[in-house]
């Protein structure tokens, strides 16, 4: 089958790739960028693991799109949310209040929380679960996933005033 | 589940796409819709679900994300307001405009499934939701241990063995509110234009569900303006991205208990919309005090017609329909 070229710039990187048709965005972050923090799981949309930001932050499931969509987007994936070395403050609060278990949701759940709180930085009950239905994880109950997403705001603003202070 | 073998194609205009769609889909009657060369898609989230499945296999899918044509969302002269196919449910929920002057539709949009599902899936999508259906909407590979069905080209209903047609469930959200809001679809090929009300576009079988031929694709959505009270409620197994057990739209005019323009539509309990007249005769008549409702409530059990056990038993639906008309009627009456 045909190949055809196209760009995407994945976390930062601009590159190129030769996609079939038939390849998904998941299969190009997957096997072509070889990014495997991001999970292929029902790929029917319905669980969420696949999940990755586009351009504006907000949460896209990869499954459900052709790679050839893609070219010439910018989207970021669980990779890329650290920085230098620092872990973003949502991975942090994850980290603090526990939220991973056996970790195969984690990605796409953080991902998911991150586009969420892109859109609503300190977010209501309501406004967590509503952007959260979308992805699904079967060890935590979801408790302390919502414990660390709460805690996001503040934990964003110690970890800023820390870098300033570390910078002065 | 890999996507079956197809070419994909990314057409720059609205015309360029129409063109291609003439040129792909030639030489398949109306009646052969399984049989599909070409399948349009927007955000993807169920056409690529149906390609997983196995349901759609497209020689060629159609990309029309992009088309700047299907990204408007404008208020006409008449006041009037114009939405492009192609524009994602979450940008239509913020959307000022719409937020204002239509709230039953912003009810009905906030309901699709999930955030994720709503950053990529658009209006015209949702609209030519394809049907659902417990037994066949499962991979291709447990399929192949059963029986086929109407939808995979057997000759059998799963549902109901002694049925001719197929009748998987019709379960899309803003279908419900667009109807009550009396709106109209633009559906362009090649060959040229032309309107259609929602109210007019579906069909109840399973298969033949929507009033698209080939070469046509949705482009636009116009509904007229609207200062009548509206409502739309979703019925689900769970608080999430579940798809309905069934789903109310209505809108009247008036205020309190006085009415005298009553629209009524029940979905996702057949594989239509289904359309009320007695109970909104009853209610133009009588108003919406809690007997009147109740008599409307009751004259649904007849307009109904034949329900599956599909999703969930007949005699459930139609509990739940009275119910949620009843709802919805009280919540009408409650805006004022």
């Amino acid at each position: 089958m045909a190949k055809h070229i196209m760009t995407l710039t994945v976390n930062g990187d601009a590159k190129e790739f030769a996609v079939d048709d038939t390849d998904t965005l998941l299969d190009v972050i997957r096997n072509q960028v070889g990014l495997t923090g991001t999970k292929r799981g029902c790929t029917t949309g319905s669980c969420g693991v696949c999940t990755i930001n586009n351009d504006r932050g907000e949460s896209i499931l990869s499954c459900l799109s052709h790679a050839l969509e893609w070219d010439g987007e910018s989207i970021t994936t669980i990779e890329g949310l650290e920085a230098d070395g620092e872990l973003d403050a949502i991975q942090a609060a994850f980290v603090e209040f526990g939220a991973v278990q056996c970790g195969f949701c984690t990605p796409g759940v953080i991902m998911s929380a991150k586009a969420l709180l892109n859109k609503y930085p300190e977010p209501t009950e309501e406004q967590i679960n509503e952007g959260m239905a979308g992805v699904l994880c079967r060890c935590t109950g979801h408790i302390k996933v919502k414990d660390a997403i709460r805690n996001d705001f503040r934990l964003r603003q110690e970890l800023i005033k820390k870098a300033l202070h570390d910078d002065a | 589940m890999l996507l079956p073998q197809h070419s994909y194609h990314k057409p720059e205009s609205l015309s360029e796409c129409l063109e291609l769609l003439a040129d792909l889909d030639s030489g398949r009657s109306a009646t052969e819709e399984r049989l599909a060369k070409v399948q349009v898609v927007a955000g993807g989230t169920d056409v690529i679900f149906n390609m997983r499945l196995g349901l759609f296999r497209p020689e060629n899918v159609v990309s029309i994300r992009g088309l700047p044509e299907l990204q408007l969302i404008e208020e006409l002269n008449d006041g009037s307001i114009r939405i492009g196919a192609g524009c994602r449910l979450v940008d239509l929920a913020d959307n000022d405009i719409l937020v204002r002057r239509l709230p039953v539709l912003k009810q009905a949009i906030d309901a699709v499934a999930s955030a994720h599902i709503r950053n990529i899936g658009t209006l015209g999508g949702n609209i030519c939701l394809e049907t659902r259906c417990w037994y066949t909407n499962n991979s291709a590979d447990w399929r192949a241990g059963r029986d086929g069905c109407f939808k995979t080209d057997c000759e059998h209903c799963h549902v109901i063995p002694s049925s001719q047609i197929c009748h998987a469930i019709n379960n899309a959200d803003t279908p419900l509110a667009l109807i009550v809001l009396d709106a109209s679809l633009t559906i362009q090929s090649a060959a040229g234009t032309r309107e259609i009300r929602v109210a007019d576009f579906y069909r109840r079988d399973g298969i033949a569900h929507m009033d698209l031929r080939p070469g046509e694709m949705l482009t636009h959505i116009t509904i007229p303006p609207c200062d009548d009270r509206a409502e739309f409620l979703k019925f689900t197994p769970r608080r999430g991205m579940d798809f309905s057990l069934g789903a109310v739209a209505a809108r009247c005019d008036g205020a309190g208990d006085q009415t005298s323009h009553v629209r009524l539509v029940v979905g996702s309990v057949s594989s239509a919309p289904i359309i009320l007249d007695q109970p909104c005769r009853i209610l133009e008549k009588r108003g919406l005090g809690d007997e009147a409702i109740e008599t409307a409530v009751q004259s649904i059990r007849n307009e109904m017609g034949e329900l599956t056990n599909l999703y969930a038993r007949a005699t459930y639906k139609k509990q739940l329909a009275k119910v949620l008309v009843r709802r919805v009627l009280v919540a009408l009456r409650e805006q004022g």
